[in-house]
């Protein structure tokens, strides 16, 4: 294929999604006489270049509708479901034929002579209502400059005309009338042209392999810069120099990131079109919205997504958003409402699909997870509705059919987790009875540089990545006598009361060879959480976490299999990037469902009447608190000096993203004056945001027994039994939120109470 | 085969090669040239745990890291301490590294003085060489790049 069709393909496929955008703002503007010249010029730049190229079919079918666009255009004929739904097919026609081009250099020889019949046919302005319309061939009026070997000869099909008058009516109360005045009726449609021109002066296309072949570079310059640093750092004159080496390289490496990012809009774009054809398809109504689409997001990650995000909207089509009449009965509009939302969080990017359907019945997911085996019936009691939620991501559960019967969405999200998984993201999902779902996506910015715990095992440091750790267990040679136990071979360490399978790194690396007893060495185990199996990694040594390049190993090693990539340390050293999934699966760790209730079915006998809740024990001014564990994200421990404040509130800046830090043990008072001081910050989830809570330390975890108030039978909130010590609950919802400018309420202290 | 293959088979007319010498225990191995990139003294490569018997380990190469396959352990030498080494290879599948224990000079030899490989070689490195060349006081055995690529020794490996 010449550069010149390459060109002219890439282009119009873009012109093409640019008018499907249009298409589906039109059913609801149908009036932006810009819209219509914008979809107009898409379909005429496809026809002119393609005279030029010489594909015959491509011209005739861009032709006839740029002829029913031009009526549209100049007001002759109204926008209406069925134009839109035409023109739609019009676009596929046009999409079909270019992929064809694309694939074998020609245009092939399917037949458009029906569609270019059904662009001639939506020219009559009195056209009959679509339900009882004359047939096509009868009605349509030859358009003049129609080539003659492209005649309609078939009358458009009766099958069609139901699924046009499915149509959803265009819908008034999406938007509001205020765009029709400011358009003026006639064609206005230059204006919109010179901001076309200049966006075009002011981009370039890049191949990608150039960029990736930039990123290493600039990979391999931070490294560089890593040795300078160090070299120089006795010469003095050297200094200033490195140091703007330094910032130079961070910038460009920056720069280089930058230009691989793309705006979520590139798939998000997409679904307006999907919800229109799903919900058709489905009998739902559903109004589409979406927020935040110009995100940011590594190229390749935008790719990862794509597939998980339709599967997610697909479900909340078919499973979430119940029947106009299911949800006038329910006493909600009719009109379901889907949201996509994009936004960044740190150095992740949130992905969120929400509908506000049916949500998912907690109870029916516990009976069918019982009755497919994957939980017995005394555990499911003990879970809580998030845990019993998230059992809908494990494999055997959502491959069932039926669950589509049951409630709620099921099909296949094992799929979007480890797909999503797969790029170092997270799949979390929220649902109430009667009001909705929100199954939120967590992507890292960038798989390029991923942040790694750097750990030692047979004299060489391997790379974890930080996305599957969730926390690291010293066991010192003395204690691993006692600590690590043993059941024929299988190593296990018992983690708050749980057992957790151990996978010793060396073992597994050099299977055969006489290794240091447990007793004879420090073991760490990083407790590893990877695709839903749930075990430790015992290494020998610790390194400082690092942000790491990741390169690719050549196909020869990646079929050991346990290796994700290798990268460069800071000190120059390799380390291979180990990947937790595969490794799981090579020493054999179970899904942790299953394990649960293999484990539970030999054990479960004593049944406990209040489950207990696993608290973060912290110490302020001398007094213990507790910390719900499950709403703990983070322990920071910095400098005092990076506490800044609002008015008279500390807060933290993390990447722009402000923490309001509550500090009413005073701790932060009592250092104030020290700048070299460090203090302890605990992150933790409250609703939909975060907030820090200032300690002088953490002592502990463990669970907490609810306590009752004497002669009462009802729990009392705000305090737990921890080791037989009442302890304040530290209520995270009533810490205030962030409002710059605001007078606090100095009296309205949470961690007060909960220290009393 | 290609074009490169053909000439060491028929040498048509006497050309002048030019062939990078390296030596292995008391063996002469050569390499053309024309498929090196880069020599790179004393490397240490990063060994890779679970990896096939004759990969090296990794090393850092411009911004990339290269896997090399030792000429030891691939001819079933006892691996050897310390630096090594390493010629920086082009193949079809890309580039890679091949671990030697010394390189020494370039020698332009006569394509005339080539001679297939002898049919009691045995299966294993009559697969790895593409000839030898008579040279005044001793052989010089040709390594074929080509041959070298871990990504196909990994499939004879397996197979």
């Amino acid at each position: 294929m010449d550069e010149l069709t390459r060109e002219f393909l890439i282009e119009s496929l873009e012109g093409l999604d640019r008018m499907e955008r249009c298409l589906t703002d039109l059913e609801e503007r149908p009036r932006d006489i810009e819209l219509l010249a914008e979809i107009f010029r898409s379909v005429h730049t496809i026809k002119g270049t393609t005279g030029f190229l010489g594909f015959k079919r491509l011209e005739k079918l861009a032709h006839a509708g740029e002829n029913l666009l031009g009526l549209l255009r100049d007001g002759k004929l109204a926008v209406d479901g069925p134009v839109v739904t035409g023109l739609l097919q019009l676009l596929d026609g046009l999409r079909s034929i270019l992929r064809t081009i694309e694939a074998q250099g020609d245009e092939g020889d399917g037949q458009d002579a029906e569609l270019i019949a059904r662009m001639a046919e939506l020219q009559v302005p009195a056209r009959a209502p679509a339900n009882q319309r004359v047939p096509a061939g009868a009605a349509a009026p030859q358009p003049r400059d129609l080539p003659a070997g492209s005649q309609p000869q078939t009358p458009a099909p009766a099958a069609r005309v139901p699924e046009v008058a499915d149509a959803p009516p265009p819908q008034p109360a999406a938007d509001p009338p205020a765009a029709a005045p400011q358009n003026p009726p006639k064609g206005e449609a230059p204006s919109a042209r010179p901001r076309a021109v200049s966006a075009a002066e002011s981009s370039l296309r890049v191949d990608v392999t150039l960029l990736n072949r930039m990123m290493n570079l600039v990979g391999e310059l931070v490294l560089t810069r890593n040795q300078v640093l160090q070299a120089t750092a006795a010469s003095p004159n050297l200094t200033m120099l490195s140091r703007r080496l330094d910032m130079v390289t961070a910038d460009l490496r920056e720069a280089v990131m930058k230009a691989r990012m793309q705006p979520v809009s590139n798939i998000f774009s997409k679904m307006p079109r999907m919800v229109r054809d799903l919900a058709q398809s489905l009998g739902r109504r559903v109004r589409l919205q979406m927020e935040g689409q110009d995100t940011e997001l590594d190229k390749s990650l935008l790719e990862a997504i794509k597939d998980p995000l339709i599967h997610a909207v697909r479900n909340a089509m078919d499973h979430g958003i119940e029947l106009p009449e299911a949800r006038q009965a329910a006493g909600k509009c009719p009109e379901g409402t889907l949201r996509l939302r994009a936004a960044h969080e740190g150095s992740h990017v949130i992905i969120e699909v929400g509908d506000d359907g049916a949500g998912i019945s907690v109870e029916k997911v516990r009976q069918k997870a019982i009755e497919r085996g994957l939980i017995t019936a005394a555990r499911a009691a003990s879970l809580s509705e998030r845990e019993l939620l998230q059992l809908i991501f494990v494999p055997g559960f959502s491959t069932a059919a039926a669950i589509t019967n049951v409630s709620g969405r099921g099909v296949g999200m094992d799929v979007v987790r480890t797909n999503v998984e797969r790029i170092g993201g997270k799949v979390e999902i929220d649902s109430r009875m009667g009001q909705g779902t929100t199954l939120r996506l967590r992507i890292p910015l960038t798989l390029a540089i991923i942040p790694a715990l750097i750990v030692r095992s047979v004299s060489q440091s391997f790379a974890l990545p930080q996305g599957a750790l969730s926390e690291l267990v010293h066991i010192f040679p003395s204690q691993a006598a006692t600590a690590i136990e043993w059941i024929e071979g299988a190593p296990l360490y018992r983690l708050r009361g749980r057992l957790l399978p151990l996978v010793f790194l060396d073992r597994l690396l050099i299977p055969g060879a006489q290794h240091k007893p447990v007793t004879e060495r420090d073991n760490f185990i990083a407790v590893l959480d990877a695709d839903g199996r749930r075990f430790g990694l015992v290494v020998d040594g610790l390194a400082d976490p690092e942000e790491i390049v990741v390169k690719p190993l050549s196909a020869a090693l990646k079929d050991i299999g346990i290796y994700s990539g290798a990268t460069v340390l800071g000190n120059a050293d390799l380390a291979l990037i180990l990947d937790p999934g595969a490794i799981a699966i090579k020493a054999r760790v179970g899904m942790s469902a299953e394990e649960e209730s293999a484990r539970e079915a030999a054990a479960e006998q004593d049944a406990e009447a209040a489950k207990p809740v696993e608290y973060l024990l912290v110490e302020a001014a001398g007094r213990q608190a507790a910390v719900p564990l499950e709403d703990v994200l983070r322990i920071e421990q910095l400098p005092v000096s990076r506490l800044e404040y609002v008015g008279y509130r500390p807060v933290l800046n993390f990447d722009g993203q402000l923490l309001p830090v509550e500090d009413a043990g005073g701790v932060l008072d009592a250092v104030l004056h020290d700048p070299a001081a460090r203090v302890v910050v605990v992150v933790c989830r409250a609703g939909h945001r975060q907030v820090g809570i200032a300690v002088s330390h953490v002592l502990d975890v463990a669970a907490g027994c609810a306590v009752s108030e004497a002669g009462s039978r009802q729990p009392t909130g705000g305090v737990t039994l921890l080791g037989n010590r009442v302890t304040g609950i530290v209520d995270l919802a009533r810490v205030p939120p962030l409002t710059v400018g605001e007078a606090l309420p100095a009296a309205w202290e949470p961690m007060a109470e909960a220290l009393q | 085969m290609n074009a490169r293959e053909a000439s060491f088979h028929r040498p048509e007319k006497a050309a002048a090669v030019e062939i990078c010498c390296v030596r292995l225990e008391r063996t002469l191995f050569g390499v053309p040239i024309t498929h090196i990139l880069e020599i790179v003294g004393s490397v240490r490569p990063q060994p890779v745990p679970l990896a096939p018997g004759f990969v090296g380990g990794l090393v850092h190469y411009r911004g990339d890291v290269l896997t090399t396959v030792s000429l030891r352990q691939l001819l079933g030498l006892p691996p050897r301490q310390g630096p090594q080494d390493l010629l920086v290879l082009e193949s079809a599948g890309g580039c890679f590294g091949l671990l030697v224990d010394s390189v020494g000079e370039v020698l332009t030899v006569s394509s005339a003085a080539r001679e297939p490989n002898p049919s009691t070689l045995d299966e294993r490195s009559r697969a790895l060489f593409a000839g030898a060349y008579k040279l005044q006081d001793s052989l010089l055995v040709m390594l074929d790049p080509e041959r070298l690529d871990p990504m196909r020794l990994g499939a004879t490996h397996a197979a």
